[in-house]
């Protein structure tokens, strides 16, 4: 529950809403002599008390701990002291900070510095992800372990919709949760007025689970395709280090670092039992270990009074070499593909990154950049062909893996002029390209010497942007900002990206090599050529020292040149920011903020449609040439509400609050244009079809409420009550395919809920300052 | 209270300011330091000068970028989020960090409140985990040279290199991820099975395009849904969207 009472006289929402635009004089200089006394000596505090949560619920406790009804302890602190403060002559100073340390939000962490030349600092920092507390499963395993078997006797489920009573009785709840743990420690040591050296060590460790998707193989004896939702481990741990040696001369800087960052999974497979079929275990690969190696070197460099130079290179190499895990019901064993004899990836990724930007400002009004970046993405792992199932038990692939390298480079031009003094205008110009391609690709029948593993082989984006900014009457500030750019790509319709077993679908009209049979015409929303046009504009008005107002929006217009796939997309987005100073101890804030988004797009039905379930047997003839269109709008509207109020009841009480609501409203509308169906007269908006019309709204209401008041006994002495109300309405067809009786029939249900409901924290607690 | 050598007086930020020491010397009353931070009794500096002065001293790697980068050409200064008279600057603690970002990123402000996000709220991910506010080599002013290298530093296991890769997760993970917050969890821009078929017509995709029957019974469908449609929709089977190392993952089913 974060409302900061101790900030309450340093008007937080003077900051909040008036911030970069804007500024409160009077309540700034009411600040300022409590500021300087609060540099010279500091306050330290420790604060203990309780909280009650009066629900259960992993939805509204997702990440604040607050997730079970009951009690929790409160405490924290935060003490500072050393010889620099006070009058003592020195330069040391030492702090030790915890916050929440009842809840799974602790951290806790201490520094000690002797400014300008050498700092310390140890930190720990806790985060529990709580994603379910409804889901269940027949599967007996631990959340976090990497094996899930069934009961003994569960027996094999054909139809998930018609279990057994004794099946449906093996259902059993398990939260689900990730925890992270941050342990770290940093370090600087100036070595004298112009060399540094810094340090940084961090240890995450995470635990527990996520759900994922297991798919049963259908090979052996088994049934393909029968799917387990089952908590996936994240088990993981990963050290990241850096190490820098600083330089700062009169006209230049520059940096040497090594960044390492080195992930551990404890698990290197999940193994799970079907729950149909042959009841076998199944393994499924888990992310394997790796390694990132990166040196870097930047800099800075003043070439004339008004110019400067900044530039950086980076190489790294990120390896993988983990042992394969082979799971025998996938994996064609007796196959002489070459990728089956290999027991690795050994992948290696070699990442190259320069850049240099010199920025002048010679001329006063005008300031003009150039820069230049250059990434290449290296991957140097070989490419081979591998000979395993899909999980239908058809489909077999015989296809290699394409280790994918690209090649960026940008190129910027701008230039700021300020055509008066409070009126600035900006003209930028940038440039893109991108190359991708694979170093190595693996030879086959199907993949002669030359083919390319990607279809979208080039990208090239130009932008256009003009901006300009303007102050009126020393209170109105103004921007206007507009831009303009077009991609282009060069598509190699003989590329063969992988997938080419599976492309029969789409027929003669279908590109064999592109995403498993694109039709021909069709672009992917990544790569189709695009005009894209942004408009931004914003005002901010301060009216006088007591009210302030902001009002600004967003819109985005794109257009894709594709026959098939994303034809066009639009976003914008509104918000209207008011604040008020009552008084010189109150401030209202209000703000409202649409968000909307939509997006069109349309693709050519394959010549049989079936209907959309396999199981029902209903299958439907569709007219060769029939297209479908699929439009998504998104609207969402939030507002908040603040109130600080300082000093009331002779000084006594501070009292601040906060209210947001959020409502959130996706919607999908699909339309199939087939004329005449041949089937029984069923047309796609048939009730054991329903392939065309209106997905329900995904409609989500969040509304969080946060009251906190202090009470001051006496200097050292304050009372603390905090209040969180938390609230979700909403609708999400999500959960419906998971729910007993409704799931796919292949599919094992989970019970897994959006989290509607309401949850109150209430919190009292005793402040003591030294 | 005191600093080393370099800590700053007076003089140091706000310029000589000859004429402010003077006083009121000509009745009409005190005149303006060289240099003026927030508007008050005087006008506030233009922003190239108060960051100027800022970079006298704070000049580093870390803001190598400043010149040129977005927020300097959007006309902001150091004091403008930075609040150097006290003891606590809001913009430096986690748990206040976004009150001060969101003053100007106001749609963020809204993400932050739908149903999936990062633990922004909270004060657990803030901006500056992400971004580099004074300027960056990466898009967007993430800190490191690429979205996805900044989003490898806690969620390394995506990071690979898996034997079969998926190219949108390789190339930038906002390809389908909205870090700031979704109607669609986990930080979706879209749901699935639709984000999926922007891409992917063949096979599955235009065979089955996704109407109300991904709503199953509950919405109507008097068939049994479609498991390539409901819930996860893809991801049912194609679970390990991010790349897998199973040689025999090839269909990011294992």
């Amino acid at each position: 529950m974060k409302i900061h009472i101790q900030e309450l006289k340093l008007s937080t929402l003077a900051v909040a809403v008036a911030g970069a635009l804007a500024s409160m004089a009077s309540m700034a200089a009411y600040a300022d002599d409590q500021e300087a006394a609060a540099l010279k000596t500091p306050k330290s505090t420790v604060e203990v008390g309780a909280s009650n949560v009066n629900g259960t619920s992993a939805r509204l406790g997702e990440y604040n701990g607050y997730n079970k009804s009951g009690n929790y302890f409160v405490g924290g602190m935060n003490i500072r002291g050393g010889d620099a403060y006070g009058d003592n002559g020195g330069t040391m100073r030492w702090s030790l900070v915890g916050t929440d340390l009842g809840l799974t939000t602790r951290a806790l962490g201490g520094t000690v510095s002797d400014q300008g030349r050498w700092n310390l600092g140890v930190y720990y920092d806790e985060l529990r992800h709580n994603l379910s507390d409804t889901y269940q499963t027949p599967y007996r395993g631990t959340m976090g372990g990497n094996t899930w078997t069934l009961p003994p006797g569960f027996g094999i489920v054909g139809n998930t919709t018609t279990m057994t009573n004794a099946q449906k009785a093996a259902l059993q709840n398990v939260d689900i949760n990730s925890t992270r743990k941050n342990t770290g420690l940093s370090a600087g040591l100036n070595l004298n007025a112009q060399w540094g050296i810094k340090f940084d060590f961090n240890r995450l460790d995470q635990t527990g689970a996520k759900l994922m998707g297991f798919g049963a193989a259908g090979i052996g004896g088994a049934s393909g395709e029968f799917v387990s939702i089952l908590p996936s481990p994240t088990n993981y741990k990963t050290d990241t280090v850096n190490l820098a040696l600083n330089y700062m001369g009169e006209k230049g800087n520059a940096s040497a670092s090594y960044y390492g960052s080195y992930f551990h999974n404890a698990y290197d497979r999940i193994t799970f039992q079907t729950f149909a079929g042959a009841n076998n275990m199944q393994t499924m690969s888990t992310p394997p270990d790796n390694n990132l190696h990166q040196f870097n070197l930047a800099g800075g460099y003043q070439l004339l009074a008004k110019t400067k130079l900044a530039g950086n290179v980076s190489y790294s190499r990120n390896t993988q070499d983990q042992g394969y895990v082979v799971d025998p019901l996938m994996f064609v064993a007796a196959s002489t593909a070459a990728g089956n004899t290999m027991t690795s990836a050994n992948a290696l990724v070699v990442t190259k990154h320069a850049d240099i930007k010199v920025t002048d400002q010679t001329f006063k009004n005008l300031g003009l950049t150039a820069g230049y970046k250059y990434d290449l993405r290296d991957n140097r792992t070989a490419s081979n062909i591998y000979n395993f199932h899909a999980i239908s038990g058809g489909n077999d692939a015989n296809y290699p893996n394409t280790p994918l390298s690209i090649k960026k480079s940008q190129i910027e031009l701008a230039g700021d002029y300020r055509v008066y003094k409070d009126q600035t205008l900006r003209l930028a110009y940038t440039r893109d390209d991108i190359s991708r391609y694979c170093n190595q690709y693996a030879v086959g029948v199907l993949y002669p010497a030359g083919t390319n593993c990607v279809v979208a082989t080039k990208s090239k984006e130009d932008k256009v942007e003009g901006g300009y900014r303007f102050k009126a009457l020393d209170s109105l500030v103004v921007r206007l900002g507009y831009s303009y750019g077009v991609r282009k790509t060069d598509f190699d319709t003989n590329a063969r990206a992988a997938f080419l077993s599976t492309n029969g679908g789409n027929g003669a009209l279908g590109f064999p090599g592109q995403n498993g049979g694109d039709y021909q015409g069709f672009h992917t929303l990544l790569d189709a050529n695009r005009n894209q046009q942004v408009i931004k504009a914003s005002a901010n008005w301060e009216l006088n020292d007591k009210f302030s107002v902001g009002l600004g929006g967003r819109f985005t217009d794109d257009r894709y040149s594709t026959t098939w796939g994303m034809q066009n997309g639009n976003t914008w987005s509104l918000n209207l920011d008011g604040a008020y100073r009552y008084s010189d101890t109150g401030t209202v804030t209000a703000y409202v903020t649409q968000q909307h988004l939509e997006r069109t797009m349309t693709d050519l039905q394959r010549a049989a449609f079936q209907a959309a379930t396999g199981a029902s047997g209903t299958a439907v003839a569709v007219p060769s040439g029939a297209t479908w269109t699929d439009k998504l709008k998104n609207s969402d509207v939030t507002v908040g509400l603040g109130l600080r109020h300082t000093g009331l009841v002779g000084g006594k009480v501070d009292i601040a609050g906060d209210l947001s609501y959020s409502m959130s409203r996706s919607d999908y509308n699909n339309q199939l244009n087939y004329a005449t169906l041949t089937t029984g007269g069923l047309n796609c908006a048939a009730n054991i079809i329903l392939s065309c019309g209106a997905t329900p709204d995904i409609k989500i209401t969040t509304i969080q409420f946060k009251l906190a008041g202090t009470y001051m006994i006496d200097k050292k002495s304050k009372v603390a009550l905090r209040y969180l109300l938390q609230h979700i309405d909403g609708s999400d067809y999500y959960y419906n395919g998971y729910q007993l009786g409704y799931s796919p029939t292949q599919v094992m249900p989970t019970n897994q809920q959006l989290g509607n409901g309401t949850i109150k924290v209430i919190s009292a607690s005793y402040i003591y300052t030294f | 209270m005191r600093g080393d050598a370099r800590a700053p007086a007076c003089q140091t930020c706000h310029g000589e300011s000859d004429k402010h020491l003077k006083g009121n010397t000509d009745g009409k009353g005190r005149p303006a330091p060289d240099f003026v931070f927030k508007k008050g009794a005087y006008a506030a500096s233009d922003d190239r000068e108060r960051a100027g002065q800022c970079l006298t001293c704070h000049k580093g790697e870390a803001r190598n970028n400043w010149d040129g980068g977005q927020h300097q050409v959007a006309g902001i200064a150091c004091n403008d989020c930075h609040k150097v008279h006290r003891p606590a600057d809001n913009v430096l603690s986690k748990a206040t960090q976004t009150e001060v970002c969101f003053t100007c990123h106001k749609e963020q402000r809204a993400d932050v409140h739908k149903i999936s996000t990062h633990p922004i709220d909270i004060g657990k991910v803030v901006c500056s985990d992400c971004h580099n506010p004074h300027g960056s080599t990466g898009p967007k002013l993430v800190k490191k040279n690429s979205v996805n290298e900044t989003c490898y530093q806690c969620h390394a296991e995506k990071r690979g290199p898996f034997l079969f890769e998926h190219r949108p997760a390789v190339e930038d993970c906002t390809n389908c991820h909205t870090p700031h917050g979704s109607n669609v969890a986990p930080l979706l821009k879209f749901r699935p099975p639709m984000m999926c078929q922007q891409c992917h017509d063949g096979t599955h995709a235009s065979a089955s395009p996704a109407g109300p029957n991904v709503a199953g019974a509950q919405g109507g469908l008097t068939s049994a849904p479609s498991r390539n449609l409901v819930g996860r929709a893809c991801m049912n089977c194609h679970s390990q969207i991010h790349g897998s190392n199973s040689p025999a993952g090839g269909y990011f089913q294992r």
